[in-house]
């Protein structure tokens, strides 16, 4: 790593992971990408590329059309210019494109969106026994293997209005993971728990990252950012203003909104 | 996992633990006498009741009250004129619907266990109600006597269970039912009710004896009584040696295959025509099944693509298009059932087996509606007076249950047509259900009745009931539609968002996580709803058809010899009504207890 670090040694040593994935291709590239609603413009001319096994977190004031933009990736949002490619599959309004990309890209969402009518393991088997058309006894044991992964199996089969916060956010977690997805998108997976909550759910996506998932993270939890991420995209306004390793980001940000709105946080 | 292959998910939750009882006295004094104002009321208003149930008893059990009117008239009131030496299929009926009924039971687990000393506060309060009614009757001393004596004896033996039964005992409510049936049974062999019939053929005639009732009426229900608890057994035998899902799969099938079974075969017993069945009917089905077959069996296949949406649309518009040209109504109805197998083909489509499945599910259909429109085009064998071949109770129970059965599918479509975010359907579906909701029901079924027949076709005939029941079906999945559609407005959008992001196609969505979701939330006014077309069946008897409350109130009080029995039979037709309508409202509390509604 650079000199910094080495200037800086009580710095987290997790930022020395910051991997070189220079020669990886690319898993999302948008070009341009704006969406309006209504007249108000909430996105304006996204443009970045995410590598893969790359781990993006997403910053940025409230209303900045973080989630907006996460959301077009496995378009639950439609954007009306520029090109969006997944995988190098380009989301436009075929059908069978979105259907393709929709299974590829795993999504966690804040307010998890368990269905409560199914039992946990049904809650993460389903979609592979449809969509997937697994054989249903293969499917269960992929659903275990999971729920062993995010660390409840003794929950499997609770509905998830009898589940803490924590666990039902990891039951989504394993629930996006058994449609085994190349990229997983998380727009604030933690901001609805309680603090001692948010600990087990971070942790399950660190070892996620670890194990070389593409993710890109919403989320306002700066710890999590400064260990986890390979790049920090800050966005205001509907606009990417800036974006680099998460060492530069919180040590020396180029741009004054960065530094207000670090000024802010921190 | 039983409850994703059936849609409709089922939890059970663990109930929370249950109030302690408070002693009879503390709760007294906590409920009733809690102040001043609530000793007020509560005096005030049991002095109301007692007045009305005495008035009530007062009325029933006065010597003027001509009660043989409803005994002599029972069979009229549960098959109108269904002739007596036929009746055994009547008896068929009731013995197919108990045995389905039981084997149902036994493999859905109904039924719990209570406690013995709840059986034994049961009885006590049931003894202590019937002494007061006896006190409170207009009977002579000798009667009060025996009754009172009875409401006492039954009192005190609950009270000894309550207190001295072991609380870890329990009786299961299934063998409690059957004992009290047993007994309910029992009493036709021995207490001497009197036997009642009123002959229809001849000149109409009373005829009442002293004695037990007939062996005609009290044989087949001892019978009946035999065939539901073996039917139970063999249910339990079942249920043990058999897999759940395929087994419940099956008894739903069957249930739903026994109405028109039983009414149309069993019932009705249609005389077919052999010489058009062959030349006619079976050779039409033939082509059906075969071509429609292929057609489906290439639909199905995943690779057909697009071609096949085309293929399938062109059926369609073929299906309409016969309507304008002269031809049999079965080849237009089976041409339009064939576009719809068509057009949901690309869902079902997959390997050799649920190909494979598709179209047999084709064959069985088409199976099914060629017979029923061949059966509702013959005449029947059984000749009544009045119309139709059956009335009173059952045609109040048929036509309920057929336009039940008929509107919620029918409903659950035009639910999710007017939310989807296709525009014509959308459409089509909020003008059905706007248009249909401003007629009145009278209409609707005059119109079904009198004016359809004359606009059909010529060569198709559509029996009255028949006609009725599609008007009443049409009328109640409007309303059945707008239940549903607060249902599904219900499920969040999250949910919707979170079943596309796993990537589930718009009809896994709907079938596996919006209708689950939505139907439990609609489960109070559904059942409000079916209750509601089972009470204005009533309405039949506006347009002649022989329904239970015409019986009632037009047949029997006209009877020269019970003329004037109008507020009897009114009394008793209502508490008919009130008993099926509360069953409805009791399954009804049960099915949302066990979807754990509230719970969440
Ligand atoms: N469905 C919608 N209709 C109209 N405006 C919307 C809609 N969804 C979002 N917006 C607007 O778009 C902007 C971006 O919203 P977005 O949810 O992406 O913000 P965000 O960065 O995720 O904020 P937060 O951190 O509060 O979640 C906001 O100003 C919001 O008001
Ligand atoms: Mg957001």
């Amino acid at each position: 790593m650079t000199d910094a670090t080495a200037a800086e040694p009580t710095d987290n040593q997790a930022m020395e992971q910051s991997r070189d994935l220079s020669g990886a291709r690319d898993m999302i590239a948008c070009e341009g990408v704006s969406k309006w609603y209504g007249d108000f413009q909430a996105l304006d001319g996204i443009t970045a590329t995410i590598k893969e096994q790359e781990v993006v977190v997403v910053l940025g004031p409230s209303g900045s059309g973080k989630s907006t933009w996460i959301r077009c990736i496995n378009r639950l949002e439609v954007h009306q210019e520029g090109r969006i490619v997944v995988d190098d599959v380009e989301l436009t309004n075929d059908l069978r494109n979105i259907e393709q990309v929709r299974s590829e890209v795993g999504m966690v969402f804040q307010l998890f969106n368990l269905f409560p009518h199914l039992k946990v393991i049904d809650n993460v088997s389903l979609a592979p026994i449809w969509v997937r058309k697994k054989p249903r006894a293969e499917a269960e044991e992929q659903a275990m293997a999971l729920l062993e992964r995010v660390g409840i199996p003794e929950q499997a089969h609770k509905y998830p209005g009898q589940l803490s916060g924590g666990q039902q956010q990891r039951v989504a977690i394993a629930r996006a993971l058994a449609m085994e997805p190349r990229i997983m998108l998380f727009d604030e997976p933690t901001s609805a728990l309680d603090p001692e909550m948010i600990k087990e759910v971070l942790d399950v996506m660190k070892v996620l990252a670890q194990s070389g998932m593409t993710m890109m993270v919403v989320t306002h939890e700066m710890g999590f950012a400064k260990e986890v991420a390979d790049r920090i995209i800050f966005m205001e306004e509907g606009q990417i203003v800036e974006q680099g390793t998460p060492q530069h980001f919180f040590e020396n940000p180029t741009e004054d909104r960065t530094k207000l709105f670090l000024s802010q946080i921190l | 996992m039983s409850e994703m292959s059936s849609g409709l998910g089922v939890p059970t939750i663990p109930a929370p633990p249950e109030e302690p009882h408070l002693p009879p006295r503390q709760w007294i004094r906590e409920n009733l006498f809690s102040s001043l104002f609530n000793t007020v009321l509560t005096i005030v208003s049991s002095l109301v009741i007692l007045a009305i149930v005495r008035g009530l008893l007062a009325f029933i059990f006065n010597p003027q009250r001509q009660w043989e009117a409803t005994a002599t008239n029972l069979r009229l009131l549960m098959t109108q004129a269904y002739p007596e030496e036929q009746y055994l299929r009547v008896w068929v009926c009731v013995a197919v619907i108990l045995t389905l009924t039981a084997m149902s039971m036994a493999v859905w687990r109904a039924g719990s266990a209570v406690p013995l000393p709840g059986v034994g506060r049961r009885l006590l309060s049931g003894g202590v109600l019937l002494a007061l009614m006896a006190l409170l009757a207009p009977f002579g001393t000798r009667s009060t006597f025996i009754w009172l004596v009875i409401g006492i004896v039954v009192a005190a033996g609950g009270e000894a269970l309550r207190r001295f039964a072991d609380e870890e005992r329990s009786l299961s409510t299934l063998a409690l039912l059957a004992m009290a049936l047993g007994g309910l049974v029992a009493t036709l062999w021995v207490v001497p009710y009197g036997s009642h019939t009123f002959n229809l053929q001849r000149t109409p005639r009373v005829l009442a004896e002293p004695g037990t009732v007939a062996m005609s009426t009290k044989l087949p229900w001892t019978l009946m009584l035999v065939v539901a608890v073996a039917a139970y057994f063999v249910g339990t035998l079942v249920r043990d040696r058999l897999p759940t899902n395929p087994l419940r799969a099956t008894l739903l099938v069957t249930w739903l295959l026994m109405p028109p079974i039983l009414l149309y075969l069993v019932l009705r017993d249609p005389s077919f025509d052999m010489g058009h069945v062959f030349t006619t009917d079976i050779p039409i089905f033939a082509a059906y099944a075969v071509l429609g077959g292929a057609l489906l069996s290439w639909l199905t296949r995943p690779s057909t693509g697009e071609a096949g949406r085309i293929v399938a649309a062109l059926v369609l518009v073929a299906g309409f298009a016969m309507f304008a040209t002269p031809m049999r109504m079965i080849v237009r109805l089976d041409m339009l059932l064939l576009a719809g197998f068509a057009l949901s083909a690309p869902t079902f489509s997959g390997g050799p087996r649920a190909r494979r499945r598709y179209t047999a599910g084709w064959l069985g259909v088409l199976g099914m509606m060629s017979w029923l429109i061949t059966a509702i085009n013959t005449p029947s064998t059984v000749d009544v007076p009045g119309g139709f071949f059956i009335g009173g109770i059952s045609l109040t129970l048929m036509v309920a249950i057929f336009t039940i059965v008929i509107s919620f599918p029918l409903g659950l479509a035009l639910a999710l047509a007017r939310t989807s975010n296709m525009p014509i359907f959308r459409l089509l579906a909020t003008w059905f259900i706007e248009f249909v909701r401003g007629v009145p029901l009278i209409t609707i079924l005059i119109f079904f009745s009198i004016m359809v027949p004359l606009f059909l076709p010529p060569g198709m005939h559509l029996g009255e009931v028949a006609a009725v029941v599609i008007g009443y079906s049409l009328f109640s999945s409007a309303y059945l539609a707008e239940n549903v559609r607060g249902g599904l407005q219900s499920v969040t959008r999250g949910q919707h968002e979170a079943a596309e992001a796993v990537g589930m196609t718009t009809s896994q969505k709907t079938v596996f996580i919006v209708l689950p979701q939505a139907l439990r939330v609609a489960i109070p006014p559904l059942v409000g709803h079916c209750i509601g077309v089972f009470k204005e069946t009533s309405l039949l008897a506006i347009i002649g058809l022989f329904d239970v409350l015409y019986i009632a109130r037009y047949v029997m009080s006209n009877q020269t010899e019970f003329m004037g029995s109008t507020k009897e039979n009114i009394l008793f037709v209502s508490l008919i009504y009130w008993i099926f309508a509360y069953q409805m409202s009791k399954a009804s509390q049960r099915l949302e207890q066990r979807t754990g509604l509230g719970e969440r």
